[in-house]
């Protein structure tokens, strides 16, 4: 029996810059493979500091290649991964949660919602739409961030953009005078009235700073989806990220194990929350 | 209830079946006077351990789920090294009373849990555990209420209960305990002994002036989240904590390293943590799910009522322990009340 509290070893093999406080680590194992759901998390650890739970924001079936976990620098933990160079080790426990409804989602159409660093959670998910497009139906991307600087994966837009039968739709809350912009302006649910996709046969999939999912949520329920169609990537402080430190309880649900994505009406009755 | 086997002992015997434990290399803890209260501590002689108490200021889980605990040991060089440090050792817990022996049994449940606390795990296998019949209870005790007492049938490897001044039932509860009871050459229990057992049992029961209602409590609370209670509840509580960590069934833990002064060397630290610190629920950039006192309490509260995460493995199992001593006089049998409608 393994100590589940012990970390992989990875190796970063390579760090892009996605925002002024964001970077994508692409890290490989060196112990074997790993294997994993879109919408999983890790627990990242730097030993001697500590760890943060993150989301993975590749795709399951490069992880043989490599994996990639996107990081904005907040606190400590990722303050000191944000030192590390190509080459550096760096410990990893999981993946854990049960990430997003995969087979619910086939043959669907999707409305992807995505606010701030929420999108590294939903990247593995819009890979999985380009990879095997036949098994959707509609995909709209919604996504938005501060300012355009803060949008991630900005060399991937293009081809999101370009997905049959589908759209990205960006959005930003604020403009700085010398950049150029020539998206929509407002908070993420003002996309809302340009989307094609109708509630029947189809899925809205969320992940961005919990305010914003409530507001999401709100627009989403105006618009005929039923709680059980919304689909939440929850944050919560993570400890242990296997359903025993109690950290991140939402009531009666631990988000590490039962989450972290949950249909809104999981939640409903649930406290603690802004949704 | 003693299947496989019981016998009858007097004091010297059960020194005697503490001998054998540290014979067996047993390191033995027990009940002992610490000021007005009692702990479990080391002992070696059975007139050390008060065998009247009523309940200690931590609960047995102090031994299986330390306050701090360490998980590995690690060395940084070009990347890590880590050493696992699961401390075990044999012990015997001796004379834990019904309530906390059912607390056990839901940590044991709870942690064994895919994937398992392998230092749990480890550490709960070279446990014995010696179970003991309350010789009475107070004006704090509602076991009986819940069923979790004052009668234990499960959650021991031995029990003992006092059927009158120095003499002792002692009913086998696993073959670890029957292996060292076999050793002692004890006296087979007669159905007169079981039957001055029940008459004491029965006594007890009579004997209980608390009483706790939480029948359907778990759905009950959830349905009242903006009930007034947990609001005036809150204006008294002090969000000290000490509900939680006295609390048999309080698991919640904290992770963190800590290093040495090399900077190289460091350990990976489990701690026991607290719901009710602000700190607990804080993630980055300050957001906090549960700012509020109130909302803290009441995460406590619906925990104990098993309307938290935990579920059952961490309702409340009636030893009074948070009532006495919580700084603020708050009791969750009142609260229990005032949803239900009382």
């Amino acid at each position: 029996m393994s100590n589940p509290y012990i970390p992989r070893k990875a190796i970063i093999e390579s760090i892009r810059d996605e925002t002024p406080d964001i970077k994508t680590f692409r890290i490989k194992f060196k112990d074997g493979s790993f294997n994993f759901n879109p919408g999983q998390f890790v627990m990242v650890s730097m030993l001697g500091v500590g760890e943060s739970a993150i989301s993975i924001s590749s795709h399951p079936e490069d992880a043989d290649k490599f994996v990639e976990l996107s990081i904005r620098k907040v606190g400590n933990v990722t303050g000191s991964i944000f030192k590390l160079k190509p080459g550096s080790t760096i410990g990893i426990r999981g993946p854990f949660g049960n990430g997003w409804p995969m087979d619910e989602a086939s043959g669907k159409n999707l409305l992807i919602v995505g606010g701030g660093c929420g999108q590294g959670a939903l990247r593995p998910l819009i890979l999985d739409v380009l990879r095997h497009r036949d098994c959707y139906g509609r995909v709209e991307i919604l996504y938005g961030a501060r300012t355009p600087q803060d949008l991630m994966f900005k060399y991937e837009h293009d081809i999101w953009a370009r997905v049959p039968d589908g759209c990205l739709l960006l959005t930003v809350d604020s403009i700085p005078t010398s950049v150029e912009w020539k998206y929509n302006l407002g908070v993420v649910t003002t996309l809302f009235g340009k989307t094609l996709i109708k509630p029947e046969n189809s899925l809205a999939l969320i992940c961005g700073p919990e305010i914003m999912m409530h507001f999401a949520v709100r627009g989403l329920l105006s618009m005929g989806f039923k709680s059980d169609q919304i689909y939440l990537s929850m944050e919560r402080r993570m400890k242990c990220g296997i359903g025993k430190c109690g950290h991140c309880q939402i009531g009666s649900k631990y988000v590490c194990k039962d989450g972290p994505v949950f249909t809104h009406s999981d939640l409903i009755h649930e406290p603690d929350k802004i949704l | 209830m003693g299947e496989a086997g019981a016998f009858v002992a007097e004091l010297n015997d059960l020194q005697r079946l503490l001998d054998e434990f540290t014979k067996h290399g047993y390191t033995v803890y027990g009940p002992i006077v610490k000021g007005k209260s009692w702990v479990f501590s080391k002992v070696s002689s059975i007139r050390e351990l008060d065998l009247n108490y009523t309940r200690t200021i931590l609960p047995p889980k102090k031994l299986l789920h330390p306050v701090k605990n360490r998980i590995f040991d690690f060395k940084l060089n070009d990347g890590f090294e880590v050493f696992e440090s699961c401390n075990v050792k044999n012990i015997v817990i001796f004379g834990i009373h019904p309530c906390d022996l059912r607390a056990i049994e839901k940590l044991d449940e709870f942690f064994s849990q895919h994937p398992e606390d392998v230092c749990y795990e480890a550490r709960r296998k070279r446990t014995l555990i010696v179970g003991l019949t309350c010789n009475a209870v107070d004006e704090k005790c509602f076991c009986n209420s819940l069923g979790t007492g004052p009668e234990a049938s499960t959650g021991f490897d031995i029990l003992i209960t006092q059927i009158s001044d120095g003499f002792f039932l002692v009913e086998v509860g696993s073959s670890k305990g029957l292996d060292i009871l076999k050793t002692l050459d004890l006296a087979e229990a007669k159905p007169e002994h079981f039957e001055a057992k029940r008459k004491h049992i029965e006594h007890l029961k009579s004997s209980f002036t608390k009483t706790a209602d939480f029948e359907g409590l778990a759905t009950l609370a959830k349905d009242k989240l903006d009930h007034k209670i947990w609001v005036e509840t809150a204006e008294r509580c002090l969000s000290c904590g000490n509900c939680s960590m006295v609390c048999p069934v309080c698991y919640c833990f904290d992770l963190y390293d800590s290093l040495d002064l090399t900077l190289k060397e460091g350990v990976r630290i489990m701690e026991l943590d607290s719901c009710q610190l602000l700190e607990y629920a804080e993630v980055a950039l300050g957001g906090n799910f549960r700012k509020e006192r109130s909302q803290r309490l009441r995460h406590w509260l619906l925990c104990k009522f098993g309307a938290a995460g935990g579920s059952t493995y961490t309702s409340c199992i009636g030893c009074g322990r948070c009532i006495v001593y919580c700084p603020a006089n708050i009791d969750l049998t009142e609260i229990a009340h005032v949803l239900k409608g009382g």
